[in-house]
């Protein structure tokens, strides 16, 4: 483990009853069971049953419209099953009220997306507080963690600057900054380095590795199979929306 | 179909900025045609209901054929060279009436002409509700004569002198006046009448002198002394102008307002629906359309539900129009009033005229764009708007979904400007709405003096009656009676007026009765007069000085204390005590008791039991000349809501474009945990601060326009008002009007802030 990814997840500097992986003891962080989405005409995901316990790294891969990112929607609860049950940290999240799943994605769920969704009308720090200012933590914690993720992230000189001035490197890592503010007991990824150059993409993936290798559960969604293969320790294959493989991976270095 | 029809059918899948822009035309047409109508019905509504009717420019009453005069020298001065027209001889009875079966008082006396049809060359009668009397027994009752209590239609009537009775088969109005109510010439001959009415047209009738020279003219075509009476238009007008002059200010404010909130809202809502689609203009260039399609096909776009909103505007506001104007032309006192067909053409041309050019001009600004630049400009503000209010608001210790909402107007400064600019209208109507009504109370209770005089007993004129003690006596028994003052009214001539001054003299000092004071104070003693605005400016004096009245050839000095405001009375009017007169050498003749009542006693009851107990000799009537209030406070309530309505759809509007711009923000914020009702704080608060600026705007202007329009509406009944009719705002009421505008704004945010809130994450993710 990296320090700087220690710096970012030690779990020793976590808030009171802010335990990770978020429930002690707890052998499985997801839970899906038989679980599909239909949107008119056609089924996403088909009966998708899948477990991930707490400090996996996970790469959902497939081919597009194979059901990856309404995968991980569901798992996000951004969207909802048609039927089965998805169980993360603990709780059924298919039955919770829109209020509820609020609560459940700034209790436990980090996300990082392709093309980054930084709010252009705020500051980087802005962008970063923001999940913690959703879940009111008060603003002396809230600023020091923020700083403290930009510190780790390296780009604490970037802290009020708007992303429209920001190259795509440093906006992937603003997001992510923004992702853990809250220390997530899942962090979520959907093509996180698809809309980078090569270069920035390693170092991205790098930054996730090390983020993983401290602790932090995982689940990546891509169709590149080199960064799969280098950053994540098990690989579920999804095709037409069923999972096709599930099976661990050899980590690069 | 033609591409442009494709595109503009394309365009109507966004069904909120059709539905809002169909929604907006619909109100403020009906608005606008509502109070143009009502505007234009308020200017003139007395000389359009007497040029329709084409009313007498005099009535004369003569003596009755039977009585001497020849009917046949009557007919005959319809060939005056003065006369244009002529109708007539009616005969003309005063009669005495009380209900059939009931043993109860009389009604007020009732002048009954005999006419064979309502319609002729000279005052033809409008039929109001029921029918014309075709035979025996049947009376039409004029609608305008308020001293009549409510007679429904099929009310028999006994009266004196005739067998059997009178069924009220009509009600009919007379522009001007000529009568309390008709009959067939056959029981009119059985009603013994005592006079008949002749009604003229004269070449020249525009002024007093006109008028008297036409009577004059008839005059001396008939027997010395056969004229007993003669009525002219210009009285009857001078009786019913104050009822429609003070309102038609405020009628024409209220429909300019609405015409000023539509032509910002429907600037807003075309203007920012073609901004909005400035992506699909740039995507529609791409694929192959020229600029002249481009602008043709969002012109049609905003056009096409402007179209049917304003067509479905128009026929609600007629609809509306219809019985508002029939129950204020009950309020004018004149006949039946319409919508000019004018009107309903310059709504629509003015209206769908602005829409096309709001919709034009960015159209073309958008089509003449290159692809690429409205693919962009389509998809955000610009960069760099209202990054320094988010990082103020920001700062502030409030929840961050409430800063983040109050810094969005800052993005779009110009949709803010005009956003601001429709709800300050709104606001600004709801200020002068609650003022104007406060006032119009004060001012109607004040000239009626009907929370004080609540029950008026006066003496038929013609009837014999006890000793003048009678009345009083009863007064005094009947259960309820608070105050009551002896009234005696009278004409005295002062120095300095051509015209005789109508004097109320009182038995006592009547403080009770409470004058709305302007100035000074109340007459404490004989010798002492409260003046007219109108007496005043006349004789060129101010209060504390001292005038001299001629009465009963008596000159009596007078000294003013105080300037009130006379409702019975237009023009110089002077009140005193009944022992200032009596100077002359005799009290003047008491013609009415003025009754105030206990609290929690019913008027209409008081007057009833005290009618039993006055017999014939008086006749009790509740004080119910604020009838015509709920019909103006009605009809204020009814502009006021919609222009309030036109205020928060504006707002409405430019929430959902602005939600639209923001859609996938808005997935963004619930996917870092932002819950529904922190998404509904966001979206509200973006219109919040714009409200609260124009509610605190608005306060400021409601109230400078309800002063104007008050004293505009005293200055055309020419008198001035006490401070108190104008000073009508409390402070609590001042603190909720400040926040009407805010209410209006978060009313038109929160459709689209609810469907923000329920809106799928995942989905907005998606949107670009």
């Amino acid at each position: 483990m990296t320090g700087r990814a220690r710096e970012i997840t030690d779990p020793g500097r976590r808030g009171p009853g802010r335990a990770w992986p978020s429930v002690p003891g707890m052998d499985t962080l997801i839970e899906l069971r038989d679980v599909t989405k239909r949107y008119p005409g056609q089924a996403a995901v088909a009966g998708v049953s899948l477990d991930v316990a707490p400090g996996e790294a996970v790469a959902v891969m497939g081919p597009s419209g194979s059901g990856k990112s309404t995968l991980l929607n569901l798992i996000a609860g951004l969207d909802r099953p048609t039927s089965g049950t998805v169980t993360v940290a603990g709780e059924r999240i298919d039955t919770l009220s829109e209020t509820g799943l609020a609560r459940y994605r700034r209790r436990h769920i980090g996300m990082i997306f392709q093309f980054f969704n930084l709010l252009d009308d705020m500051t980087v720090l802005d962008n970063v507080l923001l999940p913690a200012q959703l879940a009111r933590m008060r603003t002396a914690p809230a600023r020091a963690r923020a700083a403290e993720l930009l510190r780790a992230l390296r780009i604490e000189n970037r802290r009020d600057s708007y992303p429209a001035r920001l190259s795509g490197g440093e906006r992937q890592r603003v997001a992510i900054a923004r992702a853990l503010v809250n220390r997530p007991a899942l962090l979520l990824a959907d093509e996180p380095t698809g809309a980078l150059d090569s270069a920035t993409g390693e170092q991205i993936g790098a930054l996730l590795r090390d983020l993983n290798q401290s602790g932090q559960t995982m689940l990546l969604v891509t169709h590149n199979p080199a960064l799969a293969a280098r950053y994540a320790r098990r690989t579920v294959q999804l095709t037409d929306g069923r999972v096709a493989a599930d099976a661990a991976a050899e980590v690069g270095s | 179909m033609t591409p442009v029809l494709g595109a503009v059918r394309g365009g109507f899948r966004r069904r909120v900025p059709v539905l809002v822009t169909g929604l907006v035309l619909l109100v403020s047409s009906a608005a606008s045609v509502l109070g143009l109508a009502l505007a234009v019905d308020s200017n003139a509504p007395f000389d359009q209901a007497f040029t329709a009717q084409r009313g007498a420019d005099a009535v004369v009453t003569t003596q009755a054929p039977a009585t001497g005069l020849a009917a046949a020298g009557l007919t005959a001065t319809r060939r005056l060279p003065q006369i244009t027209a002529a109708a007539g001889p009616f005969a003309e009875a005063t009669v005495t009436a009380r209900l059939a079966g009931r043993p109860g008082p009389t009604l007020p006396p009732l002048t009954l002409a005999g006419r064979a049809t309502p319609g002729g060359l000279v005052d033809d009668l409008v039929i109001q509700s029921g029918h014309w009397a075709h035979g025996p027994g049947q009376v039409v009752l004029s609608s305008s004569d308020d001293s009549l209590p409510p007679l429904p239609l099929g009310t028999k009537l006994t009266v004196t002198g005739l067998p059997g009775t009178l069924t009220v088969v009509g009600m009919a109005a007379s522009v001007t006046g000529s009568a309390d109510g008709w009959v067939t010439p056959a029981t009119a001959a059985a009603l013994h009448p005592r006079a008949a009415q002749m009604l003229y047209r004269f070449r020249g009738a525009g002024t007093a002198a006109a008028v008297r020279a036409g009577v004059a003219a008839v005059s001396a075509a008939l027997p010395p002394h056969a004229i007993v009476g003669a009525l002219s238009w210009l009285t009857v007008q001078a009786e019913q102008e104050p009822g429609i002059a003070p309102i038609a200010p405020f009628l024409i404010v209220f429909g300019a307002t609405g015409l000023v909130l539509s032509v910002l809202i429907v600037i807003n809502v075309v203007s920012g629906a073609v901004l909005a689609s400035c992506r699909r203009i740039g995507i529609l260039k791409s694929i192959g359309f020229t600029p002249g399609q481009v602008a043709a096909a969002y012109t049609s776009q905003a056009m096409i539900p402007a179209a049917a909103g304003c067509l479905a505007g128009l026929v609600i506001g007629n609809l509306l129009a219809g019985p508002l104007l029939g129950r204020t032309a009950t309020v004018y006192g004149v006949a039946t009033l319409g919508v000019p067909p004018w009107v309903n053409a310059a709504v629509a041309g003015a209206l769908l005229a602005l829409t096309g050019l709001a919709a034009l001009l960015p159209a073309v600004r958008a089509s003449r764009l290159s692809a690429v630049q409205a693919i962009a400009a389509g998809r955000a503000p610009a960069a760099g708007r209202g990054y320094l209010a988010h990082r103020l608001l920001g700062r502030l210790r409030l929840p961050r979904p409430v800063t983040i909402g109050l810094a969005a107007p800052f993005t779009r400064p110009s949709r803010t400007i005009v956003t601001l600019a429709a709800v300050l209208a709104g606001a600004t109507a709801v200020t002068l709405a609650a003022g104007l009504g406060a006032s119009l109370s004060r001012v109607v209770s004040g000239l009626t003096l009907s929370r004080t005089e609540q029950v008026v007993v006066q003496a038929p004129p013609g009837i014999v009656r006890g000793p003048q003690r009678d009345a009083p006596a009863a007064i005094r028994q009947q259960p309820g009676t608070l105050h009551y003052v002896a009234e005696a009214d009278v004409q005295a001539s002062v120095a300095g007026l051509a015209q005789p001054v109508p004097v109320t003299a009182f038995q006592s000092s009547a403080g009770w009765i409470g004058y709305p004071m302007i100035s000074g104070r109340w007459y404490r003693g004989p010798g002492q007069a409260d003046v007219s605005t109108g007496l005043l400016t006349g004789t060129g004096t101010a209060i504390g000085d001292t005038i001299t009245i001629s009465y009963e050839g008596t000159r009596i000095p007078v000294r003013i204390v105080g300037q009130v405001l006379d409702g019975e009375n237009n023009g110089p009017a002077l009140v005193t005590s009944t022992q200032t007169l009596a100077t002359a050498g005799h009290q003047p003749a008491v013609e009415q008791y003025d009754v105030e009542l206990r609290p929690g006693t019913s008027a209409a009851s008081y007057a009833q039991a005290l009618n039993t107990r006055l017999g014939l000799a008086y006749f009790a009537r509740p004080n119910d000349h604020q009838r015509g209030l709920p019909v103006i406070v009605g009809l204020i309530a009814a502009l006021t809501l919609l222009l309030a309505v036109v205020a928060a759809l504006g707002v409405l509007n430019t929430v959902v474009l602005h939600t639209r711009d923001r859609v996938h923000d808005l997935g963004v914020f619930k996917a870092v945990g932002m819950s529904p009702r922190q998404t509904l704080a966001m979206v509200a608060s973006t219109v919040a601060l714009t409200g609260l600026v124009a509610g605190l705007a608005a306060v400021p202007a409601g109230i400078g326009l309800q002063r104007y329009l008050v004293s505009a509406m005293a200055a055309a009944a020419g008198t001035r008002l006490p401070a108190s009719f104008l000073d009508v705002y409390a402070g609590p009421e001042l603190a909720v009007l400040a926040v009407a505008g805010m209410v209006i704004a978060v009313a038109g945010a929160l459709p689209p802030a609810s469907w923000a809130a329920r809106a799928s994450t995942a989905a907005a993710l998606r949107a670009e």
